[in-house]
């Protein structure tokens, strides 16, 4: 593979964007160049990965000659940028005001932004990285922020006049200075020569359909330099083990069945560890044929391991009614965890109303009619992103002229008017959980609840208006607050990203005022029983995060082993929580 | 030249997208205060989230404030205060700025059956 100077790794969170960026940054520095690594990633484990403490300029990494690392943290540059902009006007301001204001950059879109401004300072100064052949990037802007970037009203309607302007754009100051470095930066994406971006995923439909949706987003925006890494390849090798048979056909007919586009795409393939990819030593063995495998010597024992679905079950049916939600990052398994819980309400006889978001939506096909008590609701994303997009454009486009028009469709793409969407249909869900148990897939993030929660002051006390706010969203807001009406479970895996990932809904959803009932660690290959020696090795490194979870982070803690069979249909669902 | 002066809530974003029902106050809103900066009005248009100093900066919006959150958005004309807590429709504008009124009708500051205008 011939590298281009600039390399960005992108991919959802978990597939491995760290551990290949570090491998190709090593490989480069072997290969005698001079390589910095950047991670922008607010989860990103590069101290751990290479073994060496960063900072934000460029380290030297022990035992790499030839090879950097800087770190830099988006959500403290956003928290930094935070405290900047409002503690000058703590006791100046009422204290209402300030916690209004503060709210405005706990957001999302401020995060991404910060993050872009990060990598603007890095492309779009040439005297930043002089001296280094390659420039890696664990993370990539997404294709919102580069949207909104090029996209002319976003400048001239902030920066000119204070009557507009784009939302997210909206928490960095001193943004017409920033305007030619961004541009620059943009134009530098697009430009083969210079650059690549590297798609990362594994070998999972969920994965390989996200890396999908990023292709076209950016060959949208003209950015056309993609290669495919498949990260953790699994291969079983001779062995009886159904565990390890199952993992091996289940990789083998995900990318099988890859979108067209992205098989299309330069691909490299890379093996699945089983110590993870911690340390020099690893990562070397990324790019290179792998040893035999010898797993260690020592015995191990795991201790005792936290318990299934079944005590945890039996507690949310002691209620008798209300809302269940699962929370987690795309691939964590939050439909099937929410799917598993609905079918066993229903078959120890409870009303149970499942609703979910999950776009196959082939769960909620094998599950119809199977049985009597249930009732499966769908929630599709899109269609509800579309129609709320449509309303919105019926009422307030007719009165905008193209620019204004322009931006606010641009407002209606980015992530929180998605979450804003699904919240509002399933708000219409959630009356049912007075009368049964309603169990979701989805559930807003804290940012959201504190923004509506915002909004519905906003119009009750300023506005004076009934009509504005519906019934169902009114009543969802209190109803998400009461503990014993709602209940939040956090799903996540035993692995780094996933756990810190999860760390962060949990605490975004505390900013609320909620906590999470129970975590639900899902897929845990300790758990499974396989004898397979990569899988069981796998498994050992599962331990400290199971630790982390049960010991540090969660009320209580379920875990779920991984599943050779695929859990659809009301049997195997109910295998789930057995 | 008339100053037109508009100090709002900290929004997440202008157009009123990111509430749980769209809010085309917002959005008409913007589009009068472009109509009456054609006009000739030198119009400013402050929210709490990105422009603090502006509220700091004046005694008597920090004073409303300090009654309630619930006095934003605060209008003033040439300094002077003439409205709190509601977008006034274009009509309601052109009245406090002494402006014939014209052009394309908005829709005015609340719901028709709430009964507050």
């Amino acid at each position: 593979m011939d590298h281009t100077r600039t390399l960005f790794f992108t991919g959802k969170g978990g597939v491995g964007k760290t551990s290949l960026s570090c491998a190709t940054g090593l490989a480069l520095a072997e290969a005698g160049k001079r390589v910095l690594i950047v991670s922008t990633d607010p989860a990103s484990n590069l101290d751990e990965v290479l073994g060496t403490p960063l900072g934000q300029t460029p380290c030297a990494i022990a035992g790499a000659p030839g090879l950097f690392a800087l770190n830099i943290d988006p959500e403290a540059a956003a928290h930094d940028y935070k405290e900047r902009m409002v503690a000058p006007y703590r006791g100046i301001l009422p204290a209402a005001a300030i916690a209004s204001m503060e709210e405005q950059f706990s957001g999302a879109c401020t995060v991404e932004i910060a993050a872009f401004d990060e990598f603007a300072k890095l492309l779009g100064d040439p005297a930043a990285t002089l001296g280094f052949d390659h420039v890696i990037f664990d993370t990539a802007p997404t294709g919102h922020t580069l949207r909104l970037l090029t996209l002319p009203s976003a400048w001239t309607d902030f920066i000119a006049s204070s009557t507009g302007g784009a939302s997210c754009l909206g928490p960095l100051a001193g943004l017409e200075k920033q305007k030619a470095l961004y541009a620059a930066t943009v134009a530098q994406l697009s430009d083969p020569a210079t650059t690549t971006i590297v798609l990362v995923a594994r070998a999972e439909v969920s994965a390989l359909r996200e890396a999908e949706r990023t292709r076209h987003e950016l060959q949208d925006l003209g950015v056309r330099n993609l290669r495919l890494a498949l990260n953790g390849v699994f291969a079983a090798g001779q062995t009886g083990d159904d565990v390890a048979l199952a993992m091996e056909g289940r990789g083998r007919d995900a990318v099988a069945e890859m979108p067209a586009g992205l098989s299309l795409l330069p691909r490299d393939q890379f093996p699945f560890l089983p110590r993870g990819t911690v340390g020099l030593d690893s990562l070397q063995s990324l790019f290179r044929p792998a040893p035999a495998f010898v797993p260690s010597p020592e015995p191990f024992a795991p201790g005792r391991l936290p318990a299934g679905l079944v005590p945890l079950l039996d507690d949310l049916e002691a209620a008798g009614h209300g809302v269940i939600m699962t929370m987690g990052k795309g691939g964590v398994g939050k439909t099937t965890m929410a799917a598993a819980l609905a079918v066993a309400l229903a078959a120890r006889g409870h009303k149970v109303v499942l609703s979910t978001t999950d776009p196959a939506a082939h769960l909620a096909a094998t599950m119809a009619g199977e049985a009597s008590n249930l009732c499966v609701a769908r929630i599709d994303p899109e269609a509800e992103v579309a129609r709320y997009r449509d309303e919105v454009l019926a009422k307030a486009g007719a009165s905008l002229d193209e620019s204004g028009r322009a931006m606010l469709e641009e407002d209606l793409r980015s992530p929180c008017t998605e979450e804003i969407a699904v919240f509002r249909a399933f708000a219409r869900t959630v009356e049912g959980g007075k009368d049964g148990f309603v169990v979701l897939d989805t559930a807003p993030t804290g940012h959201t609840i504190l923004l509506l929660d915002a909004a519905e002051a906003y119009h009750r006390e300023v506005l004076r208006t009934q009509a504005d706010m519906p019934d169902a969203v009114r009543n969802l807001l209190p109803r998400l607050r009461d503990p014993s009406f709602t209940r939040i479970l956090i799903v996540t895996l035993a692995e780094a990203t996933p756990v810190h990932e999860a760390e962060r809904l949990a605490q975004d959803l505390g900013r609320a005022g909620i906590t999470p009932y129970a975590w639900v660690i899902n897929q845990s290959l300790l758990a499974s029983g396989t004898a397979h020696p990569l899988l069981a090795q796998r498994g050992r490194y599962e331990m400290a995060f199971i630790r982390k979870v049960s010991d540090e982070l969660a009320p209580r803690t379920a875990l779920v082993p991984w599943q050779a069979d695929v859990p659809v249909g009301k049997t195997g669902l109910l295998r789930l929580v057995r | 030249m008339t100053k037109l002066e508009i100090y709002d809530p900290a929004m997440c974003c202008s157009t009123g997208v990111c509430g749980p029902e769209v809010d085309p106050v917002l959005v008409t809103f913007a589009a009068d205060l472009k109509w009456v900066a054609e006009q000739g009005v030198a119009v400013h248009r402050y929210n709490l989230g990105q422009e603090p100093q502006a509220f700091a900066a004046n005694p008597a919006v920090v004073k409303e404030m300090e009654a309630g959150m619930d006095r934003l958005p605060i209008i003033a004309v040439d300094g002077h205060i003439v409205s709190t807590g509601v977008h006034l429709s274009r009509d309601q504008l052109a009245a406090k700025l002494g402006l014939a009124a014209g052009g394309k009708p908005t829709a005015s500051c609340c719901s028709p059956k709430s009964g507050c205008c």
